[in-house]
């Protein structure tokens, strides 16, 4: 969707207000601006010449963690979310981006070995910014840099995913083939997740492709309106999957799997060279655990006595309809027992970068998840998005819970043990 | 607005209760209603006060200043209630969100305006009781809102409105003062019923800070059917019919083709795409009566011609039925981007010729008109289905509205059932009320509102 064809979406607005039943961020601010109607109608305006496309416009802009909430919700299927990001695009293309986000967006992501040596750094060097939980549960900061003292951070892996791993793995007695995006979060910050898909895929006689020039999806630049990033990151993406000779390409990410799935279409729709390509590669793009309950888990499950409760990420939840299969895949465990949560798709508020760009309210958005999941009698959460991880485990700290946090991949992958 | 009096205005809510950005403020210059002010209508302020206290100061500041007050819940009248004014002051009232009390044995709850009506039905049903007023938006409308439009709903049929429930307010009025109204008994005629008269006055006699309502047993059980129609003439001459039976359904819905083929094409739950018309029933009451209303329903349908009757057999059942109704303005939101829905509302048994002048009207005008009503209450939501941005055609659509009007009041009826005047019919009112009618309002209005500051230019025109 381009700025100009918005018109045609804003009209569609019948400005009921039922999107105030949903929208995490109006349940904190209240003002008619944060909630979807508002930013709609706002956007309306600047294309009419009634507001101006200016800091104040683009602050309300950047009031919406893309959860999809209201688009699900909309009698009118208003697709809010695409709306806020072409005003965001709009404000990078009219304005440019901000000092902070220029650095990280175009100098860091688009030069993936640029982004392996600071990560290398960080890996390196956080021991003196951050120190240490004992619990084993991440960092906090030690120095003012811009982050909440309170902030829990899981460290960098000071060994990537991607270098413990040669690019195939082959399983015994192989019977598929598949593709790992690894996605930044798993490589770089929680490369156990990876490694437990990974002893999953092993264990189900599948063998893995872990292309190693794979880079970063492009979701922090495509929701932060820089598509020149996006866009050249989607082709580097589409030029390492399009291709291989494999039955899918596996996604441990909620975000990087809209991405692959739907959003590169839209991002390279300009790009004739790229049209039948993406079209290839979005057909074998699923998500691990879509693929998991396809095929069913084969060979001996031990018993994983745990009771769990499961966050429905948003881009998993909303943005590619996986719902059933994570707990289809749970109940096939043996000891597993799922005692749901009060409204598991609710945002947990982390929203890639909008939690470090508004860390206080998506932590009130957050607070609202830990209570949810403190309400159970689970004593582990499990989910399908590294970031919500990041973030939950972070809510739960504070709130001082004990509750173990993990990817369903980690959970699953203790039945092999 | 000027420094002094912000400050002043501050000082009453404080200072992140009140909003003052442009971009924050231009957001309040729509509400559900096709009507929106823009930018040169945009309120001078936004302000959240939490408490009576701080509402009687707001007014008294206000009145002192001759300052308009627009009072809100949620913004979702469709009467353009709550559209703003360039002078005015946004008063919003979701900080007022408490439900004080329910007390089970006397059958009545009291609860703060800005209590969100779903929340507050959800919340009496847990005891076994039931607050049966259910506006479509009524998850995310406001209870002060409903009061002051008077909001109905569905089940008007049998259960009636708004106003059926309240029996009492604490309303400040528009020079500060703290009155209550009516009483906690469901007897009280001690003075006039101000109640009565603040209920449906639509944010211009006072501010309604606190409300009383009667609360009834929730049914034990419901049961839902569809009667499929080849002819739209035949359903809404069963309306009546049903009623005359002895029969009063919870809820009578009526949908005509338009409405079956869009929904069908959106939910495929298996709508008979080629009916003229279905009545979509539904009965409550003690699990024993439920079949037998049931029964009785269908044997008046297929005498009045109906070709099938389809009962829900389980709750699954019944569910889709209710979700294809409610996905029935997304459904036709895809035929054309602006819908309009009328509310003129006509006795029962003159359906079937206001619904053939509605289809006249559609003709003459050369746009489409739905139909989906609650048609137990003889509530015809005529949908007009049209785009905004072709002001041609949209010259035409407010003819047809005229038209409409007129055959509703020509047909005994009245210019809304449920929606309100506001700003989108303030022009007829008079039509229904005659000169005099409209005389005495604005009398009772100047006589609270000396200096016409609540929600001025709302229903009486100025």
């Amino acid at each position: 969707m381009e700025w100009d064809e918005l018109e045609k979406e804003v009209v569609r607005c019948i400005k009921c207000g039922s999107c105030q039943t949903v929208c995490p961020i109006f349940k904190e601010i209240r003002s008619e601006a944060s909630v979807a109607r508002g930013k709609v109608n706002l956007i309306k305006a600047v294309i009419h010449g009634d507001v101006e496309a200016n800091e104040n416009f683009a602050e309300r802009m950047s009031w919406c963690l893309n959860c999809k909430a209201c688009v699900t919700n909309c009698p009118s299927g208003v697709k809010v979310d695409q709306l806020v990001l072409q005003a965001r695009r709009k404000l990078v293309e009219d304005k440019g981006l901000p000092f902070t986000k220029k650095m990280i967006l175009r100098l860091g992501l688009r030069n993936r070995w640029l982004f392996d040596i600071g990560m290398k750094m960080g890996a390196l060097t956080q021991g003196m910014m951050f120190r240490t939980l004992e619990n084993g549960r991440g960092m906090l900061p030690r120095l003012p840099m811009g982050l909440d003292y309170r902030r829990l951070i899981m460290p960098v892996s000071d060994k990537p995913l991607r270098t413990r791993y040669p690019e195939t793995i082959v399983a015994e007695g192989a019977v598929k083939k598949v593709a790992l995006f690894t996605g930044c979060m798993v490589n770089y910050i929680n490369p156990a997740i990876g490694e437990a898909v990974i002893k999953i895929l092993v264990n189900n006689k599948i063998s893995i492709v872990i292309p190693a020039n794979q880079h970063c999806c492009g979701t922090p630049a495509f929701a932060n309106g820089d598509i020149p990033t996006a866009v050249e990151l989607a082709k580097a993406t589409v030029d390492h999957f399009a291709d291989l000779d494999v039955d899918a390409v596996l996604i441990v990410c909620g975000s990087c799997g809209c991405a692959l799935q739907s959003e590169y279409r839209d991002l390279l729709k300009d790009e004739p060279a790229y049209s039948e390509k993406v079209e290839r590669l979005s057909k074998k793009v699923v998500d691990f655990t879509v693929f998991m309950a396809e095929i069913g888990l084969k060979g001996v499950l031990h018993p994983v006595d745990k009771v769990v409760t499961y966050h429905e990420s948003c881009h998993l939840t909303r943005g590619q309809g996986v719902k059933s299969q994570p707990r289809q895949l749970m109940n096939s465990i043996p000891g597993i027992q799922i005692s749901e949560m009060k409204d598991p798709g609710r945002c947990c508020g982390a929203a890639g970068s909008f939690s470090l760009s508004h860390y206080e309210l998506s932590m009130k958005i957050n607070q609202h998840k830990v209570k949810d999941i403190a309400a159970t009698n689970a004593t582990t959460l499990v989910t399908g998005c590294p970031s919500c991880i990041m973030h939950i485990k972070d809510g739960l700290n504070q709130g001082g819970y004990d509750t173990e946090v993990l990817h369903i991949a980690e959970l699953i992958a203790k039945a092999y043990d | 607005m000027q420094a002094e009096l912000l400050d002043k205005f501050r000082q009453i809510v404080g200072k992140e209760y009140v909003l003052d950005q442009f971009e924050d403020r231009y957001c309040y210059t729509y509400d559900a209603s096709s009507i929106s002010v823009g930018k040169t209508g945009t309120p001078a302020l936004v302000v959240r006060p939490a408490n009576v206290g701080e509402v009687s100061l707001i007014m008294k500041l206000a009145n002192e200043f001759k300052i308009p007050i627009i009072p809100r819940g949620a913004g979702t009248n469709v009467s353009g209630g709550t559209v703003s004014r360039a002078d005015a002051v946004v008063m919003v009232l979701d900080r007022m969100n408490k439900i004080i009390l329910i007390d089970t044995k006397n059958l009545v709850a009291e609860l703060e305006p800005g209590v969100v009506t779903a929340d507050f039905q959800s919340e009496v049903e847990k005891l076994g009781l039931f607050y049966p007023p259910d506006p479509a938006s009524r998850g995310y409308s406001t209870m002060g809102g409903n009061v002051a439009e008077c909001a109905g709903g569905p089940r008007g049929a049998k259960y009636g409105v708004t106003r059926d429930y309240v029996l009492g307010l604490e309303v400040v009025l528009a020079t500060g003062e703290i009155i209550k109204t009516g009483s906690r008994t469901m007897k009280s005629v001690a003075g006039y019923d101000l109640t009565r008269l603040i209920v449906g006055s639509e944010g211009t006699l006072a501010i309604v800070t606190k409300i009383i309502v009667k609360l009834i047993p929730l049914p034990e059980g419901k049961k839902t059917m569809l009667a499929i129609f080849d002819d739209l003439y035949k359903a809404s001459e069963t309306v009546a019919q049903v009623f005359m039976a002895g029969v009063v359904p919870t809820t009578l819905e009526l949908l005509d083709n338009i409405y079956i083929r869009n929904i069908e094409d959106y939910v495929h739950i298996g709508l008979p795409v080629d009916a003229e018309a279905v009545l979509l029933i539904e009965v409550d009451g003690y699990m024993e009566c439920l079949d037998r209303q049931i029964e009785l329903v269908s044997k008046i349908c297929l005498e009045q011609g109906a070709v099938k009757i389809q009962v829900a057999k389980t709750p699954q059942e019944a569910e889709e039925l209710w979700v294809a109704r409610r996905s029935a303005f997304a459904s036709v939101s895809k035929v054309r981007p602006t819908i309009i829905g009328e509310d003129a509302t006509v006795p029962r048994d003159k359906i079937p010729d206001v619904v053939k002048q509605i289809r006249e009207i559609a003709e003459k005008y050369k746009i489409i008109i739905a139909v989906l009503g609650h048609a137990g209450d003889g509530n015809l939501h005529a949908t007009i289905l049209t785009d905004e941005r072709d002001k041609e055609e949209m010259v035409r659509v407010e003819k047809a509205i005229g038209e409409i009007l007129h055959a509703s009041l020509a047909a005994g009826g009245t210019l809304t059932g449920e929606h309100g005047i506001g700003r989108m019919k303030s022009k007829y009112l008079g039509l229904e009320v005659g000169q005099d009618g409209l005389n005495l309002m604005k009398t009772i209005k100047r006589a609270l509102d000396p200096n016409n500051i609540l929600n001025p230019g709302q229903m009486l025109g100025e």
